[in-house]
């Protein structure tokens, strides 16, 4: 059980991580297919992603992770093409039945982007307007509230606190994309996705950006689609390897890199394929 | 191998590369050449466009006018029988008196004939006004009457044969003793915005046509913004893509292609025709040209949601906005700079579009503006229709003259456009 990266203290919380897995089992999918058209994108897709841990997807470009991480909050609806088959299960409640407003899922089920795209709008409102849609503040001052500590949450209240009312497009990369985590985080889910939220940073930006993310797991779900497996190595606990549409491989992160069952997962990590 | 270093007649790569240079530098050139041309040329052709209307409207900006004092004769006028008048032939006595040697009554009469029409009706309004002013001299300063104008603004040649020509040697004589002694002026010619249409070039104004568009142009706005809008958000954001929004989307596009003669067409057999709504009223016309901007809107709208970028969508349904919110929250309020963009330049086409106004009688004579948009009015383009058929000689320049000042509008709402989308525009 001992991995090869990271020190003793993490691989201690790990291990207290796991005890916990076993029992509370956030996301459960079972036979998942997702179809644009003809093209049938995600295969049978089975796995159960835990609470409290972040679940790290990697694999090849274009072989489903995005897909498959968008259908776990329907973002999916809004392309005309896309059909989702199969059951995904988030507390044991089917999120594809029709009594399920995707609003309301939205709001449990968090998402970050690819690239870091905060509202034309000042940085108080961008956090603020998830809350304020939902209703969840009675008051300014509640709401205010809110917005402190979300931007706590993002790790960025420090360097934005002073210039609440400035545009959130006017910040850095890094810090967009942690205005968006705090954005996401406003509207209290519980459940967090990652569509490759680094992609579009520099290096000190995406260590302050992975750093937030293991602060997050404490209370999230979190789920981080990325094409950089040393990320994946660092931040997450499980790993899944999607190729071609398969989910190849699913297990503890140090095991898959280290000690891959599959020969395509191999392949992929050691670079041979991808 | 031996191909990629050295063509088949011993030249290399490079030797070809520099043989074809030349000739696509020339290419290039050629095209630059060309452009540069074509806009030399559009250039020019607005030059001479802008020039020729100024050269021959400028003079419409002023108006001849003539000072004298009038005795208001309490024998010709009193309080009873303001009305009726009697004005004219106390303006005649004014210039009888100046000119005591003109003694002829037909004579007297072609003398009177320097006032303009409307001058006794001036002289009437502030006798009306003021009833004290009976029996009392006063100094009045009113048009003279077209001739005149003409004489003064250079425009009759005072070398054309005396029986050919508009305003004979006695009554040039008349004119130059009183230009001789300072009564004649030429202000700037403010009546030209503030009277309604007349038969009388010199009492002739915009104001009808003005207010004619402007009733016109709030009713196509009131119509088409909010309609227009409508359709291009359902169309764009919630309609389903199949063969049916296929086909509407493409008659949209036909629609704006249409003449916008047909669209008159339509007005008149079915606004007036089957509704009996009133001719030459600008609601009809307002609702005519509704129907015209609106697949322009439709367009310009359409246009500007679909360059919202899809990442500010996705912002907004990751945390959980309904369809709505984002479309009416977000999508909408980033394209509301194209929105207005296209909607003005869509009233500036309307502004200055002709042919349907014509078909719905809005080119009728009517010399007072119109109060509400259901009084029968004229628009700007179709004053200048009407003004441009005219026989006075003094229309000429007015006609050039209400083409400026329409020009003048369009080139303020094109303005205000670019103005719009400059300042709105986002850089995402």
């Amino acid at each position: 059980m001992v991995s090869p990266k990271g020190d003793k203290t993490m691989n201690d919380m790990r291990l207290i991580e796991r005890a916990v897995d076993m029992n509370d089992i956030k996301i459960s999918a079972r036979n998942v297919q997702v179809y644009y058209g003809a093209t049938h994108a995600i295969k049978d897709v089975n796995v159960d992603i835990a609470d409290k841990t972040v679940t790290a997807f990697i694999g090849p470009s274009g072989c489903g992770k995005s897909t498959f991480l968008r259908s776990l909050n329907r973002m999916n609806d809004t392309i005309d093409i896309c059909r989702v088959e199969g059951d995904i299960l988030i507390d044991g409640q089917d999120i594809y039945n029709p009594n399920i407003d995707p609003v309301q899922l939205r709001a449990k089920v968090g998402m970050v982007f690819q690239k870091p795209n905060p509202f034309p709008k000042s940085i108080y409102d961008n956090v603020a307007y998830g809350p304020k849609i939902h209703g969840l503040a009675k008051n300014k001052a509640e709401l205010d509230e809110i917005v402190e500590k979300s931007l706590r949450r993002g790790a960025i209240w420090d360097e934005v606190k002073d210039r609440l009312n400035a545009p959130g497009t006017g910040l850095s990369g890094g810090q967009q994309q942690r205005l968006c985590i705090a954005r996401a985080v406003a509207t209290e889910p519980e459940i967090l996705l990652m569509d490759e939220p680094c992609s579009a940073l520099d290096p000190i930006a995406t260590a302050q950006v992975e750093e937030l993310i293991d602060e997050l797991r404490s209370q999230y779900s979190v789920v981080i689609v990325t094409h950089s497996m040393q990320q994946a190595a660092r931040v997450s606990q499980k790993t899944a390897f999607f190729h071609l549409g398969n989910l190849v491989e699913y297990g503890e992160t140090g095991k898959i890199f280290t000690n891959p069952e599959d020969p395509r997962t191999e392949s992929y990590i050691s670079g041979r394929i991808g | 191998m031996t191909d990629m270093t050295s063509g088949s007649l011993g030249k290399t790569n490079t030797d070809l590369i520099r043989a074809g240079l030349a000739r696509r530098n020339r290419n290039q050139l050629f095209l630059q050449g060309f452009g540069m041309a074509a806009i030399a040329f559009a250039f020019l052709m607005l030059a001479i466009l802008v020039g020729s209307l100024v050269l021959s409207g400028y003079k419409a900006f002023t108006q001849t006018h003539i000072s004298v004092d009038v005795f208001i004769d309490p024998e010709e006028i009193s309080v009873e029988r303001l009305p009726r008048g009697g004005f004219e032939e106390v303006l005649q006595a004014s210039l009888v008196s100046r000119f005591p040697d003109v003694t002829e009554r037909a004579e007297q009469r072609s003398l009177r004939g320097i006032f303009s029409n409307g001058a006794q009706f001036l002289l009437r309004d502030m006798v009306v006004a003021d009833n004290s002013l009976i029996g009392q001299t006063v100094r009045i300063t009113v048009p003279v009457s077209d001739p005149y104008d003409q004489v003064n603004k250079g425009l009759i040649d005072r070398e054309t044969p005396n029986e050919n020509r508009r305003v004979k040697d006695n009554e040039l004589a008349w004119f130059d003793a009183l230009i001789a002694e300072g009564a004649i002026s030429s202000p700037i010619n403010w009546a030209l915005l503030t009277n309604a249409d007349s038969r009388f070039p010199e009492l002739a104004g915009l104001k009808g046509a003005l207010v004619g568009s402007f009733w016109a142009l709030l009713i196509c706005f009131l119509i088409a913004f909010p309609l227009g809008i409508g359709a291009a958000v359902y169309l764009e954001e919630f309609a389903p893509k199949n063969k049916i929004s296929d086909l509407i989307e493409v008659n949209i596009n036909n629609l704006a292609a249409v003449p916008s003669v047909v669209f008159g067409l339509l007005a008149l057999a079915v606004f007036i025709g089957t509704f009996g709504m009133p001719r030459s009223a600008p609601i009809v016309g307002g609702m005519t040209l509704a129907l015209m901007t609106m697949p322009t809107i439709i367009i310009a709208t359409r246009a500007a949601l679909k360059a919202v970028p899809p990442s500010i969508r996705e912002a907004a349904l990751g945390v959980g906005a309904s369809k709505q919110q984002v479309v009416f929250g977000h999508v909408v309020p980033l394209a509301m700079p194209g929105i207005l963009t296209g909607t003005i330049i869509g009233l500036a086409q309307a502004l200055g579009e002709t042919a349907p106004l014509l078909l719905i009688g809005m080119n009728a004579f009517i010399t007072s503006a119109a109060s509400s948009p259901f009084d029968s009015a004229t628009a700007l383009p179709t004053q200048i229709f009407i003004w441009a058929d005219s026989p006075e000689r003094g229309f000429v320049s007015r006609t050039s003259a209400a083409i400026l000042v329409l020009l003048t509008f369009l080139i303020t709402m094109n303005a205000v456009a670019i103005y719009l989308r400059s300042k709105f525009e986002r850089k995402w």
